[in-house]
């Protein structure tokens, strides 16, 4: 039995065929999927059907988990692990325990929306299938592709590729696994 | 994706005026709230109604203040997003020679009686806690050179030229490119936003100082401008929703305004809510922290009584605390609350009353009892805070409302209008 192929690749020459093209995809129903593109384009998101981004919940998430490890530092050390009276000030305070906190919900927050950026995008990845892939380049210069994958559950070699067709798309080629 | 040739021959007619009768109505409200607190003098006496009135004023010029901040900024970072909103911001500078019209009884004080119905330094027999007098205090004394009348009354005067002067110069620029879209309006903009920013910020700082910080002369605080800065901007911002949740309601921003100008507005609010926070925390932590009597006394006027216990300033102080910080930073947080826009709106309502409450925080303590206490913040004199703010609010709306009708919608010549038409899309 030959490998299942990782999946299809359409080629699109102007930004409202690619556009219109993640329209038709998006609407019969296929999830993974993506399109390669030599620059960001405006609107995008909403042709393929994409959600809002997690990423702001994991920031929120980071800066939840800064500002209780800055209150816990202080706590910690100034109450409980070594107490020491300084400038007659209470040995735990959330007032002198802000400037902690506070510093450290941006530091945690940056952090968790970095790696939180980079899990949600699968990176970083040393190798994907497309790279083989002989125009694959041109997706960095004037081309745009439309991959859908096959093992996508809607996905059917023919029916797929007739999709690809019908939506514009042209050197529809299947990508090796 | 809206088309910006279709919408800007669209907004090419003049922005439809609301007609004489919401204007007419504004200016009649403003009156009736002007009469009611000048009323107040007969019910609670010239000082509680002066110093009500107060922060009337000092709240509607602090949101004039803003405006002219954000039109400023607009210009010096050669904004896009924004140009469909700076129209009208310049709209709101018209408030400024109204608000300098109706400041002129604060500015008569001096001449009135002792001099100190409103600021105590201004008389040099006016008794302060221990029983010297304001003449003998060196604290007063040392600080004299600035603090006189005659720099109050000048320093006022001036802001208010400048800001009027400024303003005009931006207003000037902005409807001429309407009519012949010369790229050369653009650059004066911009030189005038290079001098008319530290113009503002010093100006702001010195207001802040004379009219509210200078009520407790003894205080010090470097942060005090700062702290003005953060409200003055905050509140133009949360005026700006509002009048853009209004004109699109009404029609005309309909087509122009897309989900990213209401995110974009929505940023800059919680960043400056942020930054509030981190002026007014740092002025309170510092204070805390160093303890010195000269400091600690204006917190120790809003948290407690002669003995001890706990005054209704306290409160007032977690609301602002939680109000004017927790809340608007968590409610921003959310992408959803920001572009959705009779949720930003409620926002934009809710910050409106928190800073009159911070106003209120600031300046209404300095009313004492015979014990040296702050009167209560539910006092009668309450009431005429609100007529105030009714009565100059009605002027400063009524005045906006007469410049709306007499330009285009949007600056439709500006050389940014189309990035601003299609922001992020």
């Amino acid at each position: 039995m030959a490998a299942q192929p990782h999946g299809l690749i359409a080629t699109f020459e102007t930004t409202p065929d690619l556009y219109h093209a993640a329209e038709q995809v998006r609407d019969a129903g296929y999830r993974h999927w993506d399109c390669i593109t030599p620059f960001p384009v405006h609107g995008l998101d909403k042709a393929m059907g994409l959600k809002r981004s997690i990423v702001p919940r994991i920031s929120l998430a980071g800066g939840i988990t800064g500002f209780i490890t800055g209150m816990t530092l202080i706590w910690w050390t100034g109450e409980v692990d070594y107490p020491l009276i300084v400038g007659g000030k209470p040995m735990f305070s959330p007032m002198f325990a802000f400037p902690v906190s506070y510093e450290l919900t941006i530091l945690f927050t940056a952090f968790a929306t970095i790696i939180g950026m980079l899990v949600v995008n699968g990176l970083p990845r040393h190798y994907h299938p497309v790279l083989k892939y002989d125009h694959i380049v041109r997706g960095m210069d004037d081309t745009f592709f439309i991959v859908i994958e096959s093992r996508d559950p809607r996905f059917n070699l023919a029916n797929t590729k007739a999709l690809l067709e019908k939506a514009g798309g042209k050197a529809i080629t299947e990508l090796e696994p | 994706m809206s088309t910006p040739a279709a919408t800007v021959s669209a907004a090419a007619a003049p922005a439809e005026s609301s007609g004489p009768t919401v204007a007419g109505k504004a200016l009649v409200i403003g009156i009736v709230g002007l009469v009611l607190t000048a009323l107040g003098v007969l019910v609670s006496g010239a000082e509680k109604a002066a110093m009500s009135y107060l922060v009337g004023i000092t709240f509607w010029t602090a949101i004039a203040i803003g405006m002219l901040l954000l039109v400023l900024i607009h210009h010096i970072v050669d904004a896009s997003w924004s140009v469909v909103i700076r129209r009208q911001f310049e709209h709101g500078f018209v408030a400024f020679k109204w608000l300098a019209l109706l400041f002129l009884p604060l500015a008569l004080t001096p001449f009135l009686g002792h001099g100190d119905l409103v600021w105590p330094w201004m008389n040099a027999d006016h008794v302060i806690h221990g029983g010297h007098t304001v003449g003998h205090d060196p604290l007063y004394i040392k600080k004299s050179g600035f603090l006189n009348t005659n720099m109050f009354l000048g320093v006022t005067f001036v802001s208010f030229l400048l800001w009027m002067w400024v303003s005009a110069r931006l207003r000037k620029a902005s409807f001429s490119q309407d009519v012949d879209g010369d790229v050369k309006w653009t650059y004066m903009n911009r030189k005038t936003a290079a001098f008319g920013l530290p113009i503002a910020a010093f100006s702001l700082t010195a207001i802040a100082i004379f009219w509210v910080k200078s009520l407790e002369y003894h205080w010090f605080s470097t942060m005090y401008g700062v702290w003005f800065f953060a409200n003055c901007v905050r509140g133009a911002l949360c005026c700006g929703v509002f009048i853009m949740v209004w004109l699109y309601r009404r029609g005309d921003f309909r087509g122009i305004l897309n989900p990213n100008h209401w995110h974009s507005i929505g940023m800059l609010m919680l960043a400056f809510t942020v930054f509030w926070a981190y002026v007014t925390f740092s002025q309170y932590f510092l204070i805390w922290n160093a303890n010195v009597p000269e400091e600690t006394f204006w917190y120790n006027l809003r948290e407690l009584n002669h003995d001890g216990s706990t005054n209704q300033w306290w409160y007032v102080g977690l609301v602002i605390l939680f109000g004017h910080f927790f809340v608007p930073f968590f409610a921003l947080l959310s992408y959803r609350f920001k572009v959705t826009p009779h949720i930003i709106r409620r926002i934009a309502l809710w910050n409106l009353t928190i800073i009159l409450v911070d106003m209120c925080y600031n300046i209404l303590p300095a009313l004492k009892d015979s014990h040296e206490d702050s009167l209560p913040f539910f006092s009668l004199h309450l009431l005429w805070v609100l007529t105030s703010v009714v009565g100059v609010g009605g002027v400063c709306v009524w005045a906006y409302l007469r410049s709306l009708p007499t330009t285009k919608l949007i600056p439709i010549r500006d050389p940014r209008i189309g990035e601003s038409l299609t922001h992020h899309e």
